[in-house]
């Protein structure tokens, strides 16, 4: 997750300063990823450091307003147009924990992997329910974003299930 | 009933829209109804053209204007008539005195009357010598006399020495003169004043004169018969004159023969008229059910989604059911209106045709709407019942495994194939009852009743073929599991064609048994090839009291052919026309009247049945008659008798008596005394027919006080056509001492067997192609997604064609194979009683069974190979590309 | 949502459901209970085999259990003969499946008229009707046209309009949006479930657990067998 190249975003749009620009990250991903108000600033500062934003006027109250400089709105468009690089697996204790599961003595894996399939539909039907109440697109897009990996997640579920139940049925490790 | 019609109204619905979508298919099931309808109505209204009705037929016995024709009877007896006295009438009780015309006009008033048209034969000299021709008299100018000539040229005859003739007769070559020949041989000459159109005859000569100008040299012995005008007679007044012997011919109640009643109508034959009809309209019903069926059948699989979903809407199996009967129903209606309206069409079309081949004129042009509604009837029902198996077997559809995707099909029951070898079974049982004695319809509802039970058995026949198939090349059995996967499809195909042959076979086999009868049990009354001459003096009165002049005949014969040898045949003559000499052989020892030596029977084409020859010369007839071993020249040339017999015992004989009586018309008048000769008698079986009963030499003859003369000539292989043996017996007629020619041409298959057995040979061939072909169509389109994967797998484009000529071949050698099985059952059965009929007693004759084994493997082998190589021919051979789904 | 009502519109009871016998015999369920009440979206989910399907069909009278009962509105489906059974279709119950929905041979408003028009409603009445779904659907506009001039989101819009027609409150749902792109799908849903929200009864089979989610109640079928459920019961909220 990118902060500096979320803040360079919202920059873009409109020069704003610091409290605004968490209120605005919030807003848009859903309050999904709490930002803290010093991680925005230390961001800001990095950005300055840089050369990709600039600290221009105060508003009224005092506020340092942020705007985007030439070089922040060419990184910007450089992110938008690359991929986001795939690094870690993002649920390691799941499937750390079916894993374990697996080889632990005297523990059913499908029990386990069946309660976390329900979780997970559980909250599979929380983003729904919440799809239901909003209009607004970028607030669904992100949204689904959750319910597309949640559903992953239960179809991977899905398919220890199934390669649970082969193996249970062809012991000898038939594929 | 409110729901029951909403019901039918989405059936028809859905089925409308279904045909619509699928056109092709549509198309095909449409053609397969609609061409049977459209043929039978083309037929039936050219047969009710050409057959003449009673009102049409009566314009031609009437003329356009008179109200009735009456006719006393000659017979002078009270007569009993039906509507129609042409169609029935016979004389009762004799009348007192005769009747005159005055009696008849106190019965029906005084009215204008003319003599009816006489009907005679009229001999008449053409370029060729004397020929007989049709000849008519009447008041030709008369207005009673209307209609019945039409004159097309000239004038009409208007004295006794004036005749009109048609161009039949013009065509003979007589010229303006028409030389006319007397009953007594005199001969006298009429100017031709004109041509007419005769109402009836077209191809027939005919010569019109004013009455009493022309000798009538036959008579039918009714009578003169008068037309009369004014109002229509009534019944009653009909039955008054039958009691004074004259019969009636009104125009109103001969042409409304079911207004009043007939005497003489016995009803006997219409149950088995009704039979044989329903018989006909039931094995068609099969024939174009079969044929439609497998387009009904690919149509209602195409739409099992639809049904499915139908059901799962809440629609009931009734009312799926009724989609498919709906298609039916629509097709069949579309089908009975094109076929009507076409065969219209076509029998307008074909109307000149016709009467190119048809010696009589047709009627007016007609159209029997009662037929023609029973047909299209005929029409709808055969599409709806076509669509009776689709639809119960999509009622019956697993709705489920439609919806999933899978084929739905209910498990075919196994008691059908069972049912089916039941069916069979009895329908054998009833062709061996029928054989032997309950008659050809049983034999004919046999084979119903073994069709019925083949088509049973066809998807059995069909799987066994799909698992034998696993040997052959990949098209082949790419076809023949094809086959047994749509059943619903490939049985009424298969069990079309297998009726078809099972028709063809069975017809074939007593066709051409009865042919071989034919063949077999006629008798030649002379060596193939070769003719005779014998005396024919037509209708001379009195004849020559001289013999015929030998000599000038047989120059004639020679100057007509040249290359034939002609010999005198000497025999017992017939010299006086008032008595008739007969020769009588008996056993010297019993000369008994019952004791005669003679064979069963024989034929007398020499002119005589006992020949006087000394060996040397005998006819070729004669000689071919007797085998070598039986040396009948020697014994004759060693001046014995030869003498047939039916009596195996008479053989023992070393000699015979012999006597020649003479008879006229009231029995023997004089009889020689009988003379013992040394004679050899020969064996004929009773079924034989013999050219003579003896072979006397000529000292034999001399002897015995035996009359032998010149009776006939022999001509011996004269290569004479019929149109020169025409011309001949002209000539022979013109001599002094008038001579006919006989020509044997050996057996003359009938002419109209052979143009049926060539119409049922064409016919078939049409079925069979009809019924492969749809098959191999609906097959080919169900099939695309398959030759799309194979073609996706590398398959070769010619595998498209090599598996329709492959699927073609299978259902149509299948089928091919079914029906001769089938057709031999009534085939063999209705051929041994018509077959058996022989001579009572004899054991050599019947019944004369012959398989047409060349036909038959025309029709099981040829036919399905030539269809399949078409087929393999002209189908497209580009692969479908396109996928499996969509 | 309507008034609170206490009987299940479906409702499942002990059901078993055999095929075919003796050593081939697939236990398709296994003593599944189960209930839908009015206003209530429920997902069933399992592996291919689970019986799923067979659920469905059960539900919809197409097929009979084995043993068990299966109710609709209070009639027992296992007791009424299958002419009955067509009727329920035809008033109560409406099917939508994943593809090929629709007869192609009738118009989409014609579809929709369908089940009113094999009950005898007159067509005038069943049009109207059929009207009004459709426009309930968004999709009055389409009511003249072909199933093949539509796109497959709007064939699926035209079946759940017939599911839904003549005021039927149990839809059962076969992998409606199986062959659907995953906007459309979720549209497809979305309608669903407002159809449920208001006053329907839903049952829907689906392997895809987004879908699934949409509804108040995901069943998770395992062998036959209920091995689970997520989201709260309806009968525990009212309870």
């Amino acid at each position: 997750m990118s902060v500096k190249h979320a803040l360079l975003a919202l920059l873009d749009e409109e020069p704003m300063y610091g409290y605004q620009l968490r209120a605005a990250f919030e807003e848009r991903t859903a309050e999904t990823w709490p930002l803290n108000i010093g991680q925005v600033y230390t961001t800001l500062s990095r950005l300055e450091r840089d050369g990709l934003v600039e600290g221009g006027d105060t508003d009224d109250d005092g506020h340092q307003i942020y705007k985007l400089t030439d070089a922040g709105r060419a990184e910007l468009t450089d992110w938008f147009g690359s991929a986001v690089p795939r690094t870690q697996p993002p649920r390691d204790e799941l499937a750390i924990k079916v894993a374990l599961a697996v080889s632990a003595p005297g523990l059913d894996p499908t029990a386990v992997i069946q309660r976390q399939r329900s979780a997970t539909m559980s909250a599979l039907q929380g983003y729904n329910r919440l799809k239901r109440q909003t209009t607004d697109l970028a607030y669904e897009l992100v949204l689904d974003s959750l319910a597309f990996a949640a559903e992953a997640e239960i179809r991977w579920l899905d398919h220890c299930d199934a390669r649970l139940r082969r193996v249970a049925d062809h012991p000898d490790g038939a594929r | 009933m409110r729901r029951h019609l909403l019901g039918w109204r989405i059936a028809l619905r859905l089925a409308r829209r279904d045909l619509l979508k699928h056109r092709a298919r549509a198309i095909i099931a449409l053609v397969m109804v609609t061409l049977p309808v459209l043929a039978v109505v083309t037929a039936d209204i050219l047969i009710q053209t050409a057959d003449v009705s009673p009102t049409e037929g009566i314009s031609r016995r009437l003329g356009a204007v008179a109200t009735a024709e009456v006719q006393i009877f000659e017979g002078r007896q009270r007569v009993t008539q039906g509507p129609d006295p042409l169609r029935d009438w016979v004389a009762g009780d004799e009348l007192s005195r005769a009747t005159t015309f005055a009696d008849v006009e106190g019965v029906i008033g005084h009215r204008s009357k003319l003599a009816a048209p006489t009907s005679s034969e009229l001999v008449v000299r053409t370029p060729h010598g004397r020929e007989a021709v049709a000849a008519e008299q009447a008041d030709v100018t008369a207005p009673l006399a209307r209609g019945f000539y039409r004159l097309d040229g000239g004038r009409w005859p208007a004295a006794s020495d004036e005749v009109v003739v048609n161009q039949a007769m013009r065509d003979r070559g007589v010229g303006d003169t028409l030389t006319i020949v007397d009953r007594d041989g005199t001969e006298s000459s009429r100017t031709i004043v004109g041509t007419i159109v005769d109402a009836t005859r077209r191809s027939g000569e005919v010569v019109v004169g004013l009455p009493g100008t022309l000798p009538r040299l036959t008579d039918d012995g009714m009578g003169q018969g008068w037309l009369v005008d004014g109002p229509p007679l009534t019944w009653s007044q009909v039955q008054r004159l039958n009691d004074l012997g004259v019969l009636v011919t009104d125009r109103h109640i001969a042409s409304h023969p079911d207004d009043y009643p007939d005497s003489m109508d016995d009803g006997s034959g219409d149950s088995t008229t009704l039979q044989v009809a329903a018989l006909i309209v039931v094995m068609a019903l099969i024939e174009v059910v079969l044929l439609a069926g497998p387009a009904f059948a690919v149509g209602a699989r195409k739409q099992q989604r639809s049904l499915a979903l139908l059901v799962a809407s809440g629609g009931t199996p009734a009312q799926a059911r009724r989609v498919i009967l709906a298609g039916g129903l629509l097709l069949g209606v579309a089908a009975a209106v094109i076929g009507v309206a076409g065969g219209i069409g076509a029998a307008w079309l074909l109307q000149p045709v016709v009467q190119r081949f048809n010696a009589s004129w047709l009627g007016p042009f007609d159209v029997p709407w009662p037929h023609l509604v029973a047909v299209a009837a005929f029409g709808l029902a055969s599409a709806v019942i076509a669509c009776v198996v689709p639809a119960w077997i999509a009622s019956r559809q697993n709705v489920v495994a439609v919806l999933a995707g899978r084929r739905g099909d209910a498990k075919p029951t196994r008691a059908f194939p069972v049912l089916g070898v039941v069916l069979f079974g009895i329908g054998v049982l009833m062709a061996i009852a029928g054989a032997s004695g309950r008659g050809d319809l049983m034999v004919a509802w046999s084979a119903v009743v073994c069709v019925l039970g083949m088509v049973l058995l066809v998807p059995v026949v069909v799987s066994w073929v799909a698992r034998a198939a696993g040997r052959f090349p990949l098209p082949v059995r790419f076809a023949a599991r094809d086959a047994v996967r749509h059943r619903t499809r490939t049985t009424p195909a298969v069990a079309a064609v297998a009726a078809t042959v099972a028709g063809v076979v069975a017809l074939g086999i007593s066709t051409s048994s009865d042919e071989k009868q034919n063949r077999e049990s006629y008798t030649p009354n002379l060596v193939m090839g070769d003719a005779s001459v014998t005396p024919d003096y037509g209708y001379l009165d009195p004849r020559p009291d001289r013999p015929t002049d030998w000599d000038q005949v047989a120059d004639v014969v020679r100057e007509h052919a040249p290359a034939a040898r002609v010999s005198p045949v000497v025999g017992v003559g017939q010299t006086s026309t008032t008595s008739w000499v007969n020769v009588v052989f008996a056993d010297p020892a019993r000369t008994a009247e019952d004791e005669q030596i003679s064979p069963s029977s024989s034929s007398s084409a020499l002119g005589t049945d006992v020949v006087v020859s000394d060996g040397a010369q005998l006819p070729s007839l004669v000689a071919s008659y007797f085998s070598a071993d039986e040396g009948v020249a020697e014994t004759l040339s060693a001046g014995r008798a030869v003498v047939l017999t039916s009596d195996a015992s008479q053989t023992r004989l070393d000699q015979v008596a012999i006597h020649v009586e003479t008879s006229d018309d009231d029995g023997p008048t004089v009889s020689t005394p009988a003379v013992t000769v040394p004679a050899t008698v020969l064996y004929r079986p009773d079924d034989d027919v013999a050219p003579l009963r003896a072979i006397l030499p000529p000292s034999v003859a001399r002897r015995a006080g035996v009359p032998a003369a010149t009776v006939a000539l022999d001509v011996a292989q004269p290569h004479l056509t019929t149109e020169a043996q025409k011309d001949l017996q002209a000539a022979l007629q013109d001599l002094p001492t008038p001579a006919g020619v006989y020509v044997e041409r050996g057996y003359q298959a009938d002419a109209y067997t052979r143009i049926v057995q060539w119409v049922l040979a064409a016919l078939g061939a049409i079925l069979m192609l009809g019924g492969t072909l749809t098959a191999m169509f609906l097959a080919l389109s169900d099939a695309r997604p398959d030759l799309a994967t194979l073609a996706a797998v590398g398959a070769a484009p010619r595998t498209r064609r090599r598996v329709a000529a492959a699927y073609t071949f299978v259902v149509s050698f299948v089928g091919a194979v079914l029906g001769m099985l089938v057709g031999f059952v009534p085939g063999l059965a209705v051929t041994w009683p018509l077959t058996a009929e022989g001579y009572s007693g004899s054991d050599h004759v019947g019944p004369y069974i012959e398989i047409p084994w060349l036909m038959i493997a025309v029709v099981v082998l040829g036919l399905p190979l030539l269809t399949a190589v078409v087929v393999g021919l002209f189908t497209r051979s580009r692969l479908p590309m396109v996928a499996r789904v969509g | 949502m309507n008034a609170p009502e206490t009987r299940p519109v479906l409702e499942l009871a002990q059901v078993t459901r055999i095929h075919g016998a003796g050593g081939l015999a697939v236990h398709a369920l296994r003593e599944v209970s189960f209930e839908t009440y009015a206003g209530e979206l429920v997902a069933v989910m399992g592996p291919s085999g689970s019986g799923k399907s067979t659920l469905l069909t059960l539900a919809g009278g197409l097929d009979q259990p084995t043993s068990g009962r299966v109710l609709v509105e209070g009639t027992d489906l296992t007791a009424v003969g299958s002419a009955e059974r067509a009727k329920l279709r035809r008033t109560s119950i409406g099917y939508v499946f994943q593809d090929f929905n629709l007869i192609p041979a009738l118009t989409a408003g014609e579809n929709v008229s369908l089940p009113l028009e094999l009950d005898g409603v007159p067509t005038r009445a069943a049009r109207a009707a059929a009207s009004t779904a459709l426009g309930e659907l968004g999709i009055a506009d389409l009511a003249d046209r072909f199933p093949d001039e539509m796109s497959g989101g709007q064939q699926q819009r035209v079946a759940i309009a017939r599911a839904v027609v003549g005021d039927r409150r149990l839809i059962l749902a076969d992998e409606p949006t199986g062959a659907l792109d995953s906007v459309t799908g979720e549209d497809i849903l979305r309608l669903l479930r407002a159809r449920c929200d208001a006053g329907a009864a839903g049952v829907l089979v689906t392997h895809e657990p987004r879908h699934a989610a949409w509804a108040d109640r995901v069943v998770f079928l395992r062998d036959g067998a209920v091995v689970d459920e997520a989201g709260e019961p309806m009968a525990a909220v009212r309870s």
